[in-house]
């Protein structure tokens, strides 16, 4: 380790030469993209109380700029040493996940996920998901063998388990999806033989199966669920909010209805719409056009985290970039998944385009964890 | 380790990410390009609220524009009952406080038997303004609750003529699939009866709209729109409020004083339980009054009513004040027949002008193994007397040989049966409905040999012989038996008397007129069918039937009637029916230069035409012509 350490220190002279700039360049269109739509979304409601229409814009305008910090700080150093720390930052994500369930956390429609922290709300299982990646990637790239045995394959998920369960008791099914989306995406990449995968999927499914007939899993949870696949049975309006998102984006048809002039959004018809539902804004008043434009600006994204991974000088590297796109990648699937009806209701944000400090500050970690291997590639 | 083989699983990764952006995209696709309309009309339904303004009905007058019926705003409390579901309760109980009723007051007024579940039922009228307010603000503790501003009906003279004016009601689902109601929707207010019925097409206005913008929370942001309500056409009536508070005033006097006369038969007062009075205009046809007793107040129907509330207000412990007598009720007319069975037989010459018949006390039928004796309404021998006199006096044994002689004439039948004396009474507008224009006229019965094999067939154990019967054509004749009439078809058929034969459509419509007084619908005149009898018939029995309140059955109760100012004719009836009190029928025939009426009153119960019914009229009469009325007074019973 300290021979690696010693030889990257001489050699991160001027890494910022080795900017991906269309990484940069798609996290920084979506960003603005948010920050259109979420004025859009809030603005109508707003002025309905007599409140400033621009609050949430400012708001997240501020998170924007914090994200440019964060993007930086997070590319400055040599990636290699989160390797090191990967293990107290995980350690670390835990504690807050169990502090935020102790009176310290704000409990918000019956779900415990918030620090209240000088007038912003902060989640930790935002922060978590980071560490689990960290971690993942820095217990995988130690292993000896090129094939991972079964033993290696339940260790590993033993440790994804963890902050999984604590933020699925909060609960948060959303990001507990999101976690086992980057363990899949981790295992895969690291070699896992696919009868593995299998026997680790297998093991799931009755975990679930368990967690239903204990009741561990919340009734709302399973309506949410269910209405996906059953419309019409919606005992807390949950197909009620798939069917107006639904009429929303279809509504939009080709070219949209105009930016503020979406009736469904600024009608209020759509729930959570600056923040889960945003897709719904881009696709109401943007028309098939700006959706698919957004869907165009994720898959830059995305593409570029897998090319980072490919690019990666050593396994760490590797993991890390191909657990970022994995989170990525799951977020934008089932966040719009759902606004199209194809996925069921889970409260995921959309990256860098739903309202939200921690999400979007998360998202600029990664995005500055991403940058930080491409330019240490070569060294 | 960053060897080909991470690179392929990346790509594995990759492509899964592929396939996952190819299945936005196709989504997304259907949605926004090939399913597009579907989304975007329901996007508009979405926020675009129609609300009905409802019109105010066109209003009812008399014939001199006296405002019968007329409306007002009134703010409307409903609970929908499907609505509120298994939350029923619970807002009834906040209701209860809000409105300041009581629970079980409101629970049984919710369970009103007019109004089908996913109906909102009127639960509270006139509500005050806060009440709206409230119920606004708390929709979410008030689920089914709703209120609105709605015309509602007013009645400036009361309960006079109600039955004529009848009463609005949510339409019903039977008239919702009726194409006539076609541009109605559940919940309108129709005319359930009466001229409100009648005439609904006249009435009913045209409702009015609003588009509203609205969001998810229903709340309303703006108006788009508005087509204002066009209030419905009014309806001017033959029908005189001054008349008509006459003839009601008349026939309650009429049962009151006939409460106080003691009836020997069932050693009990009259009963007097109910009674019709008609003033009908003979040259037109015209009613100028339709009274019938007991009555009912049409303003209890703007409220919803529990059923119990129903069946105590318009049950038989009310002797039904609902039915409308003067045309619903079907009574035997006894004498008040004989004048149109005596022009039949006159019409067929089985009687003569110039003859003169016996009236002993009682009578035989010739070669009757049973014996049969058919008694006349008096033990005196009047001898032999004329078919005026007939009348006159009422000679029951004169009458029944002439139903007699139908028999023996023209029976026993042929097939098909000639029945001339039953198509005669027919042809005078018995046993089928005058057509007037009010709902639910009932026809009446002449009965023939058919309709009795008829029942005898439908029923063999009540009526156990369907044989059609001398005896048949003997109780006929006097106009009981199986007769029934309704005191209209009476009224009507002596307007054709009076005026020489033309038998009137009876109406209480005179025209329809826009809200600022233009016409555009008066009544024609129907006067197109004749009695069956001539002229000079029909002037003997009209002459004839001057005598009755001269010299006749009905002398005590005109006794001092200034008969040079008022030509006045008539004739009594005193009609059995099994197991009650006789009813009590008179009929005249008045005139004076420019005006003429017909004014009969049936009274049932009433003991004899003479005693109860001929006052009524009498004192009817004198208020039309602005005569000094007369006081009740009892006695001259006779027929």
């Amino acid at each position: 380790m300290d021979v690696v350490a010693t030889r990257v220190f001489v050699a991160d002279k001027r890494p910022f030469r080795h900017l991906d700039p269309l990484l940069l360049l798609a996290a920084l269109a979506l960003a603005v993209v948010g920050l259109v739509v979420i004025y859009s979304a809030t603005r109508a409601s707003l002025v309905a109380q007599q409140l400033d229409p621009g609050v949430f814009l400012k708001r997240q305008a501020t998170f924007v700029t914090l994200g440019a910090a964060v993007v930086l700080l997070a590319s400055s150093f040599d990636f290699r040493f989160a390797k090191v720390y990967a293990g107290f930052v995980y350690l670390a994500s835990l504690v807050l996940l169990m502090l935020v369930r102790t009176p310290l956390g704000t409990t918000v429609r019956g779900s415990q996920r918030w620090f209240q922290l000088f007038g912003f709300q902060l989640a930790p299982s935002e922060f978590a998901k980071l560490a689990l990646i960290a971690i993942l990637a820095a217990v995988l790239s130690e292993l000896r063998s090129a094939d991972l045995s079964l033993q290696d394959v339940f260790r590993t998920t033993a440790i994804a388990a963890a902050p999984g369960l604590l933020v699925f008791l909060q609960p948060d099914l959303g990001t507990s999806i999101v976690m086992v989306a980057i363990l899949v995406g981790v295992l895969v990449v690291a070699g896992t033989r696919a009868r593995y995968l299998g026997i680790l999927a297998l093991t799931a499914i009755v975990l679930i199966f368990g967690a239903f007939q204990v009741g561990l899993v919340k009734d709302y949870q399973i309506a949410r669920l269910t209405a996906f696949a059953d419309p019409e049975n919606d005992p807390l309006r949950a197909g009620w909010n798939r069917d107006q998102a639904e009429i929303a984006i279809g509504a939009g048809g080709l070219f949209g209805r105009g930016y503020l002039k979406g009736t469904q959004t600024n009608l209020d018809f759509v729930p959570e719409q600056h923040t889960d539902f945003i897709f719904t804004v881009v696709g109401e008043e943007f028309g098939f056009a700006g959706a698919f434009f957004v869907l165009m600006l994720f898959a830059l994204l995305i593409w570029r985290a897998i090319r980072i991974a490919l690019l990666a000088k050593g396994p760490f590297g590797t993991y890390l970039a191909a657990g970022i796109a994995s989170m990525f990648a799951i977020q934008v699937f089932v966040n719009i998944g759902m606004t199209l009806g194809i996925m069921p209701i889970t409260g995921i944000p959309l990256p860098f385009v739903s309202y939200g400090g921690s999400s979007f500050l998360t998202n600029c970690a990664a995005v500055g964890l991403l940058l930080n291997i491409h330019m240490r590639r070569l060294v | 380790m960053t060897g080909d083989r991470a690179g392929l699983r990346l790509r594995v990764l990759a492509g899964l990410v592929a396939f996952m952006f190819a299945a936005l995209t196709t989504r997304l696709w259907f949605l926004q390009v090939l399913a597009s309309e579907t989304y975007q009309t329901e996007a508009t339904q979405n926020y675009v609220r129609l609300v009905g303004l409802p019109a105010p009905r066109g209003r009812i007058l008399d014939d001199t524009g006296t405002v019968l019926v007329d409306n007002r705003r009134s703010l409307v409390v409903t609970v929908n009952r499907q609505a509120a579901g298994e939350n029923l309760e619970e807002v009834l109980y906040r209701l209860s406080k809000l409105l300041g009723v009581r629970v079980e007051e409101l629970a049984s007024r919710v369970e009103d038997p007019r109004y089908y579940v996913f109906q909102p039922v009127p639960v509270e009228v006139d509500a005050p303004k806060r009440v709206a307010f409230y119920i606004g603000e708390h929709s979410d503790e008030l689920p089914g609750v709703a209120w609105m501003e709605v015309p509602v009906r007013i009645y400036p003279e009361g309960t006079l003529a109600a039955h004529v004016l009848g009463y609005l009601g949510q339409i019903s689902p039977p008239q919702l699939e009726d194409p006539t109601f076609a541009d109605y929707q559940p919940g309108d207010e129709v005319g359930k009866t009466g001229v409100e019925a009648q005439y609904e097409p006249f009435l009913r206005g045209t409702e009015g709209l609003i588009k509203l913008r609205v969001n998810s929370a229903g709340e309303i942001l703006s108006q788009i729109g508005e087509r204002p309500p066009q209030p419905g056409n009014d309806v001017v009536l033959t029908i005189d409020a001054d008349a008509q508070r006459l003839a009601e005033e008349s026939l309650s006097l009429g049962l009151q004083s006939a409460h106080g006369i003691f009836e020997g038969g069932t050693g009990r007062s009259l009963q007097a339980t109910g009674g019709a009075v008609v003033v009908i205009d003979p040259t037109t046809g015209a009613i100028k009054a339709l009274a019938s007793s007991p009555t009912y107040d049409p303003a209890l129907f703007v409220q919803s009513m529990s059923s119990n509330e129903y069946k105590r207000r318009f049950g038989a412990a009310r002797d039904y004040p609902l039915l409308n007598r003067a045309i619903q009720g079907e009574y035997p007319p006894g004498s008040a027949y004989k004048p149109f069975v005596l022009l039949s037989a006159m019409r067929l010459g089985m009687v003569s002008v110039s003859e003169y018949y016996p009236c002993p006390p009682f009578w035989e039928v010739p070669e009757d193994p049973l014996e049969e004796v058919f008694h006349n309404w008096t033990s005196a021998n009047l001898g032999s007397i004329s078919l005026a006199q007939a009348l006159w006096d009422s000679c029951d044994t004169v009458f029944y040989p002439i139903g007699y002689d139908y028999w023996r004439r023209f029976y026993p039948p042929t097939e098909p049966p000639v029945e001339p004396l039953q198509r005669d009474l027919e042809a005078m507008g018995f046993g089928r409905p005058t057509n007037l224009d009010l709902p639910f006229e009932q026809d009446g019965r002449v009965p023939d040999a058919q309709w009795k094999a008829g029942i005898h067939k439908d029923n063999p154990e009540a009526f156990p012989d369907g044989r059609w019967f001398p005896g048949d054509f003997i109780n006929m004749s006097i106009g009981q038996g199986d007769t029934l009439a309704t005191p209209l078809q009476i009224a009507a058929a002596y307007a054709a008397i009076q005026n020489g034969g033309r038998l009137c459509v009876p109406h209480v419509f005179q025209q329809a007129q826009r809200p600022g007084g233009k016409a555009i619908r008066a009544w024609r005149p129907r006067c197109g069918r004749r009695l069956p009898a001539t002229q000079a018939q029909i002037e003997y029995v009209r002459q004839a039937l001057t005598q009755v309140p001269v010299q006749g059955t009905a002398a005590f109760a005109f006794r001092g009637f200034p008969f040079s100012q008022v030509w006045l004719a008539g004739k009594t009836g005193t009609a059995e029916v099994f197991g009650r009190q006789d009813y009590a029928w008179f009929a005249a025939m008045t005139k004076v230069p420019g005006r003429q009426y017909v004014v009969m009153a049936l009274v049932e119960q009433g003991g004899h035409g003479s005693e109860t019914a001929a006052p009524i009229v009498r004192r009817v009469v004198e208020g039309l012509y602005g005569l000094p009325i007369t006081q009740f007074a009892s006695g001259g019973a006779t027929d």
